[in-house]
């Protein structure tokens, strides 16, 4: 049984193929002068100059995090090419001009844009490596005065906006990588949702690295205005490499007034072979400002790859009566290294927070959950309910939970409750009385364990998720 | 002896002052114990918040203090600890500022059990040298701990106990620590040996006769053999002005059993950090807390239990009510080993904040490398239940009084624990009276 499981685990990332396409590469290194080109480059107004050159000094001053319960080699971040982007042969105007080479690679991955688009009815901003190649479904969404347009376009388009909330959910010296992100993005997503406008549709983004060496810097900034709601998918697999590539991504979430965002992120890149070697380093600051009464801000993951993920969606509640969610699945196999979990700030009255987190382990890699529930003083009636569970495969991964609760209000309620467990031969036994095999009780087990966060999933993506969870690890318990 | 400072911390200098005059011991071993310990006393910092493990305890009202090693202690009489003593504890150490006070105390070779040794290290450690070493300065280990370092440092005597082989003493031992005298750093130290197949209760009882400032530095040992039983009641009445630092370690044999109950309800800063090691298969331990705090007072926790064998079982309860300005930290690491597996672990910390001013910060943590375990962790913090308020004002309570009622009673649940009936009665007095003085 132990078999079946071993190579169910061991199912070979199936996205690991390069897509070869001139690239215009910056030379390696980090400096001023790498700061200013990526600016000249991208066309860049002086303000988002200043901002970069800002962040690159405080990121000097800083030193990498050394809290997270992850190891790694020190990276070299002089041996980094910060800028690279596909060479742009013309303009285009429809989906027959894009690049058929990087359409087949959308086809690998089994997301035919033009399909997808018109199948799931998903507007897809499709970012490869870092520019923005087509973007569809933008006049619908203009319709309704909605804007979805890579961050660059909007710098460009809408420089009011962006200067308004760029950088002030994660300011440019929050932490190492979130400073470097600042100092270098690239390109990345800018959603705007005007007041009280409902989005008609999921909107959802595919990240792609690509040329090697690379490391990738994206930048979000969604901005909910008063009554407006919006769901938000992000979906992620890269291709496979022997040395380690960095990913410092930064993602800002401002809901105004009764706004209402959900986040829903499903990461897949790759983790390195089982030898645990090679794979992406995944250092990401995502953060969701609920600035006005009543807001909620929502996130989902499923993290199933990367080396290395250190990651935690956070939701600063500031507004009264506002909320934030957390509801995560996280895999790790072979010599896979997660540290992630969420930080849910109370600062306004009643406000309300919930996480529910589930580890996977299995092989040799190690699952942390982290996690920080902070009352402050002014947040009287908040209230806070954390479920952390692991479950472990094999007894050579390893389980953490480092949950933070500080409480400074009388008049807060915190719950905080964390289990651990392994699939147990009764339950096998109970499936195989029942004619379902191993493989498919294992499978379903593990289904039902993260049931729970899966259920906040959109639809699409509760079935890539199952599917992901299948690869990785259905059949691995024995 | 002769000592170098390469830490230029002045403060630490000034606690180290007093180390040479300790007279050498006979016992070589005894002396590069102590000589290891100066030096890496020596060497590390004093801790700050930027260290994890003091991330929310704040030492520099410490370091603004200075303090003297106590030279000599004042001569007590027995009518001035006579309130602290308890009528089931027959057999009583007594430590004035850390220094043995014989003519109040009552070993046990003076009751006639055969076998059994309570009295203090200094006149005991020759004598049992073979069968103290393997014990003394093991699991209090110093390397990286300044606190543990500098107990070990001013090692010279202490508390101790010796249950023998299949012993099982029905009667508890007091070990009575009491701190006298203002700006006197004191070294508490005490060891505990329980045999294969004994059985005991220890009372470690930390007191003060006045509102002094002062500094207790204890470092407690404990060996659990195979199949014995220790029962561990710690209570900490320090001076409400006074800094507490406790250090404990734990080790168990197989099937060992340790009890633990320790109530913190005085210093203005106190740090207990209760080590336990699970070393053989099938043991047991169950550790239990309460902090009960108010004014601008800081009590912290850390527990580490650590499951290095498979087949052990681990139990945790641990409570904090402030009160006032205090501040609650618990930190409850559980920590279960490549291979331990059928490890049964279950914690919980239960937090009650009664003012606005007051703070908990609290941290449960699981760290598992085996894949069969139960390990189950759960925290709350909140106030007083507004629907049991109720009941109770409804049955005809005042408001004081149902409050009161409530917490004492949340706190009571710790002190339910404990073996010893006249110590419960008294705390649970001690609880009472202070959380009368709760402002609604």
């Amino acid at each position: 049984m132990s078999a079946v499981l071993q190579n169910l685990v061991n199912q070979p990332y199936k996205h690991g193929f390069v897509t070869e396409i001139e690239s215009d590469i910056a030379p390696k290194g980090l400096n001023e002068d790498i700061i200013r080109l990526i600016s000249t480059k991208k066309n860049e107004p002086a303000w988002l100059l200043d901002f970069r050159l800002k962040a690159y000094q405080q990121w000097l001053k800083m030193e990498e995090p050394k809290w997270p319960n992850v190891k790694y080699r020190q990276i070299d971040f002089q041996a980094i090419s910060y800028y690279a982007a596909p060479k742009p042969k013309k303009k285009l105007n429809s989906m027959d001009e894009v690049d058929p080479e990087l359409l087949r690679t959308f086809e690998k991955l089994g997301v035919p844009m033009h399909e997808r688009a018109a199948l799931a009815g998903v507007a897809v901003d499709v970012i490869f490596d870092s520019v923005s190649v087509a973007t569809t479904y933008k006049q619908k969404l203009a319709e309704v005065g909605i804007i979805f347009c890579s961050i660059s376009e909007a710098v460009h388009a809408y420089p009011e906006l962006v200067k308004q909330y760029l950088g002030t959910v994660v300011p440019v010296g929050d932490n190492y990588y979130a400073a470097l992100n600042s100092a270098v993005f690239t390109d990345g997503t800018f959603c705007f949702i005007p007041k009280g406008v409902k989005c008609p549709m999921d909107l959802s983004t595919y990240f792609r690295i690509n040329t090697e060496e690379s490391g990738q810097f994206e930048r979000t900034l969604i901005v909910a205005e008063e009554g407006s709601s919006v769901s938000y998918l992000e979906g992620c697999t890269a291709p496979r490499f022997d040395t380690n590539q960095l990913h410092a991504a930064v993602v800002e979430l401002i809901a105004l007034d009764n706004a209402d965002i959900k986040y829903s992120t499903v990461q897949n890149w790759y983790a390195g072979d089982e030898k645990g070697v090679g794979g992406i380093y995944n250092f990401v600051t995502k953060r969701g400002l609920a600035k006005g009464a009543n807001s909620r801000i929502s996130w989902t993951q499923v993290e199933t790859g990367s080396a290395i993920t250190w990651k935690y969606p956070s939701c600063i509640l500031q507004g009264e009566n506002s909320v934030g969610e957390f509801y995560s699945v996280a895999v790790t196999n072979n010599y896979q290294q997660a540290d992630t979990g969420t930080k849910m700030i109370h600062i306004g009255k009643n406000t309300r927070s919930t996480i529910v987190s589930k580890g996977i382990s299995a092989g040799h890699s190690n699952n942390s959950y982290r996690g920080l529930v902070r009352i402050a003083p002014t947040a009287s009636g908040a209230r806070n309910y954390s479920q952390c569970d692991s479950m472990l495969i094999g007894d050579q991964c390893g389980a953490h939970t480092f949950p933070y609760i500080q409480v400074r209000n009388q008049n807060a309620k915190v719950e905080h409750e964390a289990s651990t467990s392994k699939i147990g031969e009764d339950q096998l036994f109970y499936f195989a009385q029942r004619g379902i095999g191993n493989e498919e009780a294992v499978s379903m087990i593990i289904n039902g364990f993260c049931k729970d966060v899966f259920q906040q999933l959109p639809m699409e993506f509760a079935v890539e998720a199952t599917k992901l969870l299948g690869f990785k690890l259905e059949g691995s318990v024995g | 002896m002769s000592m170098s400072l390469v830490n230029s911390n002045s403060y630490l200098e000034s606690l180290l002052r007093g180390q040479p005059r300790l007279p050498p011991s006979p016992l070589a071993w005894f002396n590069q114990l102590r000589a290891n310990a100066v030096d890496h006393a020596g060497r590390l910092k004093l801790p700050t918040t930027r260290d994890e493990e003091w991330r929310f305890t704040d030492l520099s009202p410490l370091v603004r203090q200075s303090f003297q090693p106590a030279l000599a202690a004042p001569a007590l009489q027995a009518a001035d600890v006579e309130r602290f003593s308890l009528a089931e504890a027959a057999i009583r150490l007594v430590f004035v500022d850390g220094k043995y006070m014989p003519q109040l105390s009552t070993p046990a070779e003076r009751l006639g059990n055969r076998g059994l040794i309570v009295t203090n290290l200094s006149s005991a450690i020759t004598a049992n040298a073979e069968a103290i070493e393997p014990h003394l300065g093991q699991y209090a280990r110093f390397e990286d701990n300044l606190f543990a370092a500098l107990n070990t440092a001013f090692l010279h005597d202490g508390a101790l106990v010796m249950v023998p082989r299949g012993a099982a003493i029905d009667t508890p031992v007091h070990v009575l620590l009491i701190a006298t005298q203002p700006e006197v750093a004191s070294h508490p130290r005490c060891l505990f040996i329980a045999e294969a197949g004994s059985e005991i209760t220890i009372l470690e009882d930390y007191v003060s006769l006045n509102d002094a400032i002062y500094v207790t530095n204890a470092v407690t040992e404990i060996a659990v053999g195979d199949n014995a039983q220790i029962s561990h009641i710690r209570v900490q009445r320090d001076s409400t002005e006074a800094f507490h630092i406790g250090n404990c370690a734990v080790s168990l044999g197989h099937a060992g059993r340790y009890r633990s109950v320790s109530v913190a309800l005085g210093a203005r800063i106190s740090r207990y950090d209760l080590n336990t090691v699970l070393d053989a298969e099938g043991a047991e331990c169950a550790i239990d807390g309460l902090a009960l705090i108010n004014g601008r007072q800081l009590a912290d926790t850390h527990s580490s239990i650590d499951h290095a064998k498979p087949n052990c079982t681990s139990r945790q309860l641990h409570k904090c009510i402030a009160d006032g300005s205090a501040h609650a930290v618990f930190n409850g690491k559980i920590m279960v080993r490549p291979g331990a597996q059928n490890t049964d672990s279950a914690q919980s910390s239960r937090n009650l904040l009664l003012n606005a001013k007051a703070r908990i910060d609290t941290k449960p943590q699981l760290e598992i490398f085996a894949d069969d375990v139960k390990c189950a962790h759960g925290a709350t913090v909140g106030q007083l239940d507004s629907e049991e308020l109720f009941y109770l004002k409804s049955r005809g309570l005042s408001g004081a009084a149902a409050r009161n009622l409530l917490t004492y009673a949340f706190g009571a649940e710790i002190i339910d624990r404990i073996p010893i009936a006249s110590l419960k009665y008294r705390l649970e007095r001690t609880v009472l009276e202070q959380t009368k003085k709760t402002e609604p």
